[in-house]
């Protein structure tokens, strides 16, 4: 559970606003797919 | 319209924003502004269809980065000023019906790296002093949108509350000791009021409560503000909040409504190494499960708050709350 990389998309609004959009790589499903292996290997 | 008036007597500015009048309130969550906008659905904040965290220029601001000199000008006793500042809308997640109590530990770790961002774009911007981070959750402190979100103010001053709270820092601190690293010293040798520990951070109803169940969490570190966190310690940061917060909805048995407040660094240029300590204090307005505390005359009129409960009493029960909610 690093939280990185982040990644930042800043979109202008039509009304002169802006909105920015942050993604991330997606550690909770991370950590179950290796929780997964330990399993599969015990 | 965004206006700051000087109170003399308060020395403080207060902030007008006319157009907060007109803003959604409670909307059905089928018209939500703040959900993704889908196919053929209304238009809402968000021109997409999905997304992880998002941060958007709040419609209604109550501090804006255009906002013109007021045309009133007061006087030389009561003057005023431009209400020049940015507000920013933070959504937690694109499920409406979500909470941070709810999220994942690395939703929530995510959400530190967005709140530090912000912190420090907003912050580099030459017209702000201060970078408020908050939370208004639940219709008892008066939200008018349930989508789980925050807010950022992003002020042209150094707001009351945390210039109060620095100023008892600095002159503390003078004798080279940090107030708020002293404060946690404490709490952690006396442990009755101490509701969770991490390995950077702990969590504890403060000796001085104002708020019944209120509770500061603290970085044991002597940063000045949420950026200045390692990876560790925002791993941790997420793992204690997440462990409050079931417990805070764990209390009573339903959501608990709270505001949530981080007090840090002032951006204004100047030095707060050992004086501002980051943390984060939550109020929730409960007392009881159905009763809430309410600021009223002694707290507003005269600014001295007046609790039901010792905070020895209210952090043991607070403690067992999360202790029963742990998986």
């Amino acid at each position: 559970m690093t939280g990185e990389p982040m990644k930042k998309e800043r979109v202008p609004k039509e009304d002169g606003r802006y909105i920015i959009f942050y993604s991330f790589e997606d550690e909770d499903e991370k950590e179950k797919v290796e929780d997964s292996g330990e399993d599969s290997t015990s | 319209m965004n206006q700051l008036r000087w109170d003399p007597t308060l020395e403080e500015w207060v902030a007008y924003a006319t157009h907060r009048q007109d803003r959604t309130f409670l909307p059905p969550a089928e018209y939500c502004p703040l959900c993704p906008t889908k196919p053929g659905g209304f238009p809402t904040e968000v021109p997409r269809e999905s997304y992880e965290i998002a941060v958007f220029e709040n419609r209604f601001p109550s501090f804006a980065p255009d906002a013109p000199e007021p045309e009133e000008k007061g006087s030389a006793l009561t003057p005023t000023a431009s209400g020049r500042g940015v507000c920013e809308v933070v959504l937690y997640s694109d499920e409406h019906d979500a909470t941070l109590a709810g999220m994942s530990e690395g939703r929530i770790r995510n959400l530190v790296e967005v709140w530090a961002d912000r912190y420090e774009e907003l912050g580099s911007l030459d017209f702000v002093q201060y970078v408020f981070i908050f939370e208004n959750k639940g219709e008892a402190i008066g939200v008018t949108l349930h989508h789980p979100h925050g807010q950022i103010y992003a002020y042209p001053f150094i707001p009351p509350r945390p210039a109060r709270e620095l100023r008892a820092a600095r002159e503390y601190s003078s004798g080279d000791r940090c107030l708020h690293c002293d404060l946690l010293s404490q709490e952690h040798e006396d442990g009755r009021r101490i509701v969770a520990k991490g390995e950077h951070f702990s969590a504890f109803v403060p000796f001085y409560a104002h708020f019944p169940y209120e509770a500061h969490v603290y970085a044991r570190r002597c940063i000045p503000s949420i950026a200045d966190l390692n990876g560790e310690e925002r791993v941790d940061l997420a793992h204690l909040l997440k462990r409050l917060l079931v417990g805070y909805d764990n209390l009573f048995g339903f959501s608990l409504p709270y505001m949530m407040v981080m007090h840090q660094a002032p951006t204004d240029g100047e030095d707060y190494r050992g004086v501002a300590h980051f943390h984060i204090e939550f109020y929730p307005p409960n007392r009881t499960a159905d009763k809430l505390k309410y600021l009223a005359s002694s707290e507003t009129g005269a600014g001295a708050f007046i609790a039901d409960a010792l905070p020895e009493q209210t952090a043991a029960t607070l403690r067992e709350a999360l202790e029963s909610a742990a998986p």
